[in-house]
């Protein structure tokens, strides 16, 4: 979104899409992360490669307090560094052995990721209920044009009354794909819930057929 | 219960796992599905003429369909895995098994272009997987607002077992799965059942086993 994103933050994931004791893949600037949440609730995020033999860390499953690889089990503390080699059961694994990690905070039900050292704390949107992600395969213009409104600067678009209540919360990705994040003004009953996640999908057809006719680009 | 069973088929493996979840004993009669082609030979056509596995043998009863198949495990041994009497849930149950099939003819046959080389338009059938797996997504998002964790109700149907192979498995087939956050929730609920049993490509949840320990001095 972007051209320097040094220190700003990321909204990567849903709150209620990473329950307690999950790894999930998920994306910012720098690259593919390994997002989890650790047995006692708290968030963390650190770069998508065990550094044994470069397995995808996101492939692989949380235990207590530790992120382990699927591969060989090396196992990884929320601060990155590696707690156990399951193969070398007697080492403490030098404090070398270690994941990239990124800060990570937890608000309105959105999970942000920073990179490098964020200034101020991610975005807050007061009186908004998180209702689920979806990606698109269409840039940020062609989702601004199907919601007939612009993107704020941290990536909130209010589409015009006449196209619905849904808000949505943009990420970038690569190859012009966007994840979008539904956002509700308000709490709302199952019915409208369900109405709202219908009216996405339709937001995201009109945008993706946007984004094929080249007319956002 | 015989099944013809093929350990690469996620076809197969609805069968297995059924079996294994509603604790049916199989017989198992392995077939060469490749390299040998043994479904296309004259002893499997004469069971199944369409040439295709799983084939379930039980007595005078010969079924090809893996959700039949499904359906019949489950009556035999656990009613509770087929829909209850409430008219959405009956009608859910049927639209999943229907939707199943759709998971096969896309992301099965992409599969099978990656792995085994079959002949097939894979960016057509990448393109149907994507679009099955959004359904599936979208109807997974409307579950859990109805305080559902499975497809059909808040618990397991011959549904979940009839899509969750070829959904597990799509990355086989060139496709991620990543985008996808109801499925990876409900794909893990699938995976939590007691008695669930693995295939290759689909492991169990580690975590739910405590951490093995070796003892020192005896590796």
């Amino acid at each position: 979104m972007h051209p320097d994103t040094t220190g700003s933050w990321t909204p990567v994931a849903l709150s209620a899409d990473l329950p307690a004791g999950t790894v999930i893949p998920a994306r910012i600037p720098a690259g593919s992360i390994a997002l989890w949440r650790s047995e006692s609730g708290r968030p963390a995020a650190s770069a998508n490669r065990c550094p044994h033999r470069g397995m995808s860390l996101s492939h692989g499953f949380v235990r207590g307090e530790a992120l382990s690889c699927i591969y060989h089990g090396w196992s990884y503390a929320q601060a990155g560094n590696c707690l156990r080699i399951p193969a070398h059961p007697g080492l403490t694994p030098p404090q070398a052995i270690r994941v990239k990690t990124y800060p990570v905070e937890e608000t309105g039900g959105v999970i942000w990721v920073a990179m490098g050292e964020p200034s101020a704390n991610p975005p807050k949107f007061e009186g908004f209920v998180a209702l689920r992600s979806l990606m698109a395969e269409a840039g940020i213009a062609a989702i601004e044009a199907a919601a007939g409104a612009k993107a704020s600067p941290a990536g909130l678009v209010e589409p015009a009354e006449s196209t619905g209540t849904i808000c949505l919360l943009l990420s970038a990705q690569e190859d012009r794909q966007t994840l979008l994040h539904v956002l509700l003004k308000g709490e709302a009953g199952t019915a409208a819930r369900i109405a709202a996640s219908r009216a996405a999908e339709s937001l995201r057809r009109k945008a993706e057929d946007l984004q094929k006719k080249g007319i956002a680009q | 219960m015989k099944l013809y069973d093929y350990i690469l088929s996620p076809s197969c493996y609805k069968v297995r796992l059924m079996a294994a979840l509603t604790g049916v004993k199989l017989e198992l009669r392995p077939v060469d599905f490749h390299p040998g082609a043994e479904h296309r030979g004259p002893e499997l056509l004469a069971l199944n003429p369409a040439g295709s596995i799983p084939i379930l043998e039980d007595g005078d009863l010969l079924l090809t369909e893996s959700s039949a198949i499904l359906v019949y495990l489950a009556a035999h041994a656990a009613p509770e895995w087929l829909a209850s009497n409430k008219p959405e849930e009956a009608a859910r149950v049927q639209q999943w098994l229907s939707f199943s099939g759709r998971l096969t003819a896309s992301l099965g046959c992409a599969r099978l272009h990656e792995m085994l080389l079959r002949p097939g338009d894979i960016g057509a059938l990448q393109a149907q997987g994507i679009a099955a797996l959004r359904e599936l997504e979208a109807g997974l998002v409307e579950q859990a607002e109805r305080g559902m964790r499975f497809l059909a109700a808040d618990r397991p149907t011959v549904a979940d077992i009839a899509c969750f192979p070829y959904v597990a498995l799509a990355p086989d087939g060139g496709v991620s799965l990543d985008p996808y956050p109801a499925i990876r929730l409900w794909s893990r609920a699938v995976r939590a059942l007691d008695a669930f049993i693995e295939m290759p490509g689909i492991h169990r949840l580690h975590e739910l086993k405590p951490e093995p320990h070796i003892e020192l001095g005896k590796a």
